[in-house]
C-alpha cells in the first residue's frame, strides 16, 4: 500500500520540520533565556550527563577551555548538588517500577474481586469511587505527617495512582467480557481454580493489559510530581533543580535544562510503553 | 438502581464513616501529636481529627468564605483548561483518525507530548508564560489535549469499515459521512477520554497552584494546611478536591447519556 511507504517519509519530514521550526524561532527571537538554541540544549545535556569533577580538582581554566559554554543558575545548582541526568532518570525509573510492581497486583486483585462477586461490587464500588477521586499528589503531605520524611511519601502516591487506575479495566474485563464465558463454563461443570485459570483470567486478560499503558503514564506523572514537591533526587528534582519544598518552584529555571529533562522523560516513557506494548501483544496472541 | 444495591452502598458508606469516627476517637490522645517536620517539631497535631474538629474547621472555612472562593477559583482554572485542551485535542484527534497523511505528520509531535508527564512542562511554561494564570491553564490544557486527542483518534479508527463503505456506495460525500457516521460513532470514545482527562486536570492543578501561590485556590489551601500543619483543614481540602472530581465526572457522564441517547440500549 502506498500509505505504508509514505509513513516513514512523512514522519521524518515532520520531525525535521519540528526541529527546523524550533531553530528558526530560537534564532529569530534571540532570547536564550526563553527559547534556548539547539546548541545550548546539547551543551546542557553534555554538562549534566556526568557529574563535574570534585571541587578544587578542576581549575577554572580547564572549564573555560571548552569552546562556547552554556551555563546558568540551574545548571550550577545541579552540578553543586552533584545531580546528573542518568542518576535522576534512574531513580525516577525505579520509583515508577516500584509503583507498578506493587500497585498493579493490588489494583488487579481489587478489580477481579469486584468484577467477579456481585456482593463485593455492591459494597466496595461506592467506596472505590470516593477513594479514586482523591488526586494522588494531594495525599503527599498527609502521608508525610504519618510516616515522616522518607521514601514512603513519594512511593505511596505512585502505588495509589497505579492501583486505582488498574482496577477499572480489570473490573470491566471480568464483569463484562468474562461473564459471558463464565455461564457457559459453569454449565459444563467448571468451577474453582479451573474456572479462574482457564476461563476468567484469560478472558479478562486483554482488558487488564489495555489499562497497563495508562497506568504507566500515570505512574510517571505522579513520580515526577511527587519529586517536584518533595524529594532531593529524581527527575522532578532535576527539573526544578535545587531549593527546597514548594519554594523551589520560585527559583529561576533554565529552559535548556527543562527541555533536556523533558526529552529524557519522554524517551523513558516511550521505552517503557514499548515494552508494555510488546508484552501485551505476546500475552494476548491467542486472541487473534 | 435496584434496592439491594442501594442498600449495600449505603451500608458501605455508613460503615466507612463509622470506622473513621471510631478510629479517630481511639486515636485521640494515643496517636503521636508531636511531629518532626524535617527541620523542627510541631506540637498538637491531630493525625486523625475527630468529627468535632472537622466540623469546627469546616464551619470556619465556610464562614470565612475561604472554601467557596477556593472552589470557584480552582474550578475556573480547570474548566477553562479542560475546554481549551479538549477543543484542540478533539479537533486534532479527529484529524489524525480521519486522514492517514495527517496522522503521520502529527505522529512525532503526538509521541513527544504523549510520553511527557504534563507536570514536567510546568517549569518550562513558567519560563515562557510567566507565573500568572496563563501557565496554569495552559498546563491543564496540554495534559487534557493529549488524552482527548488519543480518545478522538481511537474513536474515529473504531468506526467499522463496513459503515463507511455502505455510506460511500449509497453516494454519501466525505463531509456527510464524517458528520453523520464518524462523529456520532466516535463520541463515546471521546467522552470516555474526557473523563480520564478531567481526573488528570485535577491532579495537575494541585501542583500548578503552588507557583505564585495565592489564596483563593484549593492547591494552595492544601499546601498551607501541610505547612502548619493543620490536619482538619488538610482533610477538608482533600475531600473538597475529591468531591469536585466527582462533580466534574458526573457532568461528563450526563453529557455522555444525552449525546448517546439515540443508541439502542438493553436494560441493564
Amino acid at each position: 500500500m502506498r500509505a505504508v511507504a509514505q509513513r516513514p517519509l512523512l514522519w521524518i519530514v515532520s520531525l525535521a520540520t519540528l526541529i527546523a521550526a524550533y531553530a528558526v524561532v530560537a534564532s529569530v527571537l534571540q532570547r536564550p533565556d526563553v527559547i534556548p538554541p539547539a546548541s545550548d540544549i546539547v551543551e546542557t545535556f553534555r554538562a549534566l550527563v556526568a557529574a563535574p569533577p570534585p571541587e578544587g580538582a578542576a581549575p577554572m581554566e580547564g572549564h573555560e577551555g571548552h569552546h562556547h559554554h552554556h551555563s546558568s543558575d540551574q545548571i550550577e545548582t545541579l552540578q553543586q548538588e552533584r545531580v546528573t541526568l542518568p542518576a535522576s532518570l534512574g531513580i525516577s525509573t525505579l520509583r515508577v517500577l516500584f509503583g507498578l510492581a506493587v500497585g498493579l497486583p493490588l489494583g488487579i486483585l481489587i478489580g477481579l474481586w469486584m468484577g467477579a462477586s456481585r456482593r463485593a461490587d455492591d459494597y466496595l464500588h461506592p467506596i472505590f469511587v470516593l477513594v479514586r477521586s482523591i488526586p494522588p499528589l494531594a495525599l503527599i503531605t498527609y502521608i508525610m505527617l504519618w510516616l515522616g520524611h522518607s521514601e514512603a511519601h513519594r512511593l505511596i502516591p505512585i502505588v495509589y495512582a497505579v492501583a486505582t487506575t488498574a482496577v477499572i479495566p480489570t473490573y470491566h474485563g471480568v464483569r463484562d467480557v468474562a461473564a459471558k464465558y463464565e455461564v457457559a463454563a459453569r454449565s459444563l461443570g467448571a468451577h474453582g481454580s479451573l474456572l479462574w485459570s482457564k476461563v476468567l483470567l484469560p478472558a479478562a486478560g486483554p482488558a487488564v493489559l489495555g489499562g497497563l499503558r495508562y497506568s504507566i503514564a500515570l505512574a510517571w506523572m505522579t513520580a515526577v510530581g511527587a519529586e517536584m514537591l518533595m524529594a532531593d533526587d529524581g527527575m522532578g528534582n532535576f527539573l526544578v533543580g535545587g531549593g527546597m519544598w514548594a519554594s523551589r518552584l520560585q527559583t529561576r529555571s533554565d529552559p535548556a535544562v527543562i527541555i533536556v529533562g523533558i526529552l529524557a522523560l519522554a524517551a523513558a516513557g516511550w521505552a517503557m510503553d514499548a515494552v508494555a506494548r510488546l508484552a501485551t501483544a505476546r500475552l494476548t496472541r491467542w486472541v487473534r | 438502581m435496584p434496592k439491594v444495591r442501594l442498600r449495600r452502598a449505603l451500608v458501605a458508606l455508613l460503615a466507612l464513616i463509622a470506622i473513621y469516627g471510631i478510629a479517630a476517637e481511639i486515636g485521640r490522645g494515643r496517636l503521636p501529636d508531636r511531629i518532626w517536620m524535617g527541620s523542627h517539631y510541631v506540637e498538637n497535631v491531630q493525625l486523625l481529627p475527630t468529627f468535632g474538629a472537622l466540623a469546627e474547621e469546616g464551619t470556619f472555612l465556610l464562614e470565612s468564605r475561604i472554601l467557596a472562593e477556593s472552589i470557584v477559583a480552582s474550578s475556573r482554572r480547570v474548566l477553562i483548561g479542560v475546554l481549551l485542551g479538549s477543543l484542540i485535542g478533539i479537533l486534532l484527534g479527529l484529524g489524525t483518525g480521519w486522514a492517514m497523511r495527517f496522522e503521520h505528520l502529527a505522529d512525532p509531535w503526538v509521541t513527544l507530548f504523549r510520553f511527557t508527564p504534563a507536570l514536567a512542562l510546568l517549569p518550562l511554561y513558567v519560563a515562557w508564560f510567566g507565573y500568572g494564570e496563563t501557565s496554569k491553564v495552559l498546563l491543564i490544557a496540554t495534559g487534557v489535549a493529549v488524552v482527548a486527542l488519543l480518545g478522538a483518534h481511537q474513536g474515529v479508527r473504531g468506526v467499522p469499515r463496513a459503515y463507511l463503505d455502505a455510506a460511500a456506495s449509497l453516494g454519501a460525500g466525505k463531509r456527510l459521512v464524517f458528520r453523520r457516521i464518524v462523529l456520532p460513532l466516535a463520541l463515546p470514545a471521546i467522552l470516555a477520554s474526557l473523563r480520564i482527562a478531567i481526573a488528570l486536570a485535577w491532579v495537575t492543578i494541585v501542583v500548578a497552584e503552588l507557583i505564585d501561590a495565592k489564596m483563593p485556590s484549593l492547591g494552595y489551601l492544601l499546601a498551607l494546611s501541610g505547612a502548619y500543619p493543620r490536619v482538619p483543614q488538610m482533610l477538608i481540602a482533600l475531600a473538597t478536591l475529591a468531591a469536585l472530581v466527582l462533580v466534574f465526572d458526573f457532568a461528563v457522564l450526563l453529557l455522555h447519556a444525552r449525546a448517546t441517547r439515540w443508541m439502542k440500549r438493553t436494560a441493564s
